[in-house]
């Protein structure tokens, strides 16, 4: 197995866990919003990652819809989460 | 070696690089201390990372149409990606879930505050929370 393929599995694998760590542990509802987007992001580079590797061009779409749309997510709770939690 | 192994070489670096930036920015979410810090991190391989993700997918699949579909990816990727930190930023720093001390300049010190309370003194008089200024 190319060592180059290990290396990018492994980094993959770590950037996303500590993401979902930060998401689970989070203080406020924006550190799970930034860290949703962190993994969001992440799930679009792995599958653009798996296209180039892989040699094949099915999840084309899902990765215009994911740049298009993943944008809502946070916005949303920015909009309307945020303003109603009291001042630390 | 062939032109083939060396453009499927180039993009599995291209790859590894993208995937240290999502790795970047995980520890930077994981590490740092505020919503803006982590922010700060976050945005990292939102652009840069995705667009040598779509460099990697154009050497290695090597057809035009291929790049023509992500174009538009890398397009809306550089149109939302600052949309939805700036959301975020902004209600992070009206929310005051960030480290005050840790700012070397504030230029919004006087002027947030008196617009927060301008809202405040509004859904107090019944004015109504749903109804947002001209500047929003």
């Amino acid at each position: 197995m190319n060592p180059l393929l290990v290396a990018i599995y492994i980094v993959f694998a770590l950037a996303a866990l500590l993401t979902l760590w930060r998401i689970v542990k989070g203080p406020s509802i924006l550190d799970r919003a930034v860290a949703s987007d962190v993994l969001l992001t992440e799930v679009m580079c792995v599958l653009g990652a798996d296209m180039a590797i892989n040699h094949h061009t099915r999840t084309l779409p899902v990765l215009l819809c994911l740049a298009a749309i993943g944008v809502f997510g946070s916005v949303a709770i920015a909009r309307f989460v945020a303003r109603r939690e009291d001042r630390r | 070696m062939t032109i083939d192994s060396v453009l499927d070489t180039a993009s599995l670096v291209l790859i590894l690089i993208g995937a240290l930036l999502c790795l970047t920015a995980a520890i930077g979410v994981v590490r740092l201390r505020d919503v803006p810090g982590r922010l700060h991190a976050a945005t990292k391989p939102q652009v840069l990372g995705l667009v040598l993700i779509c460099l990697a997918i154009a050497l290695s699949l090597r057809s035009w149409p291929v790049v023509a579909f992500l174009v538009p990816v890398v397009m809306f990727q550089l149109a939302t990606a600052p949309l939805s930190a700036h959301m975020v930023g902004r209600q992070a720093y009206r929310n005051g879930s960030f480290d005050a001390d840790t700012l070397v300049v504030d230029e919004l010190a006087g002027r947030d505050v008196d617009e927060a309370s301008t809202i405040d003194r509004e859904a107090a008089g019944g004015a109504g929370p749903q109804e947002p200024g001209p500047s929003r």
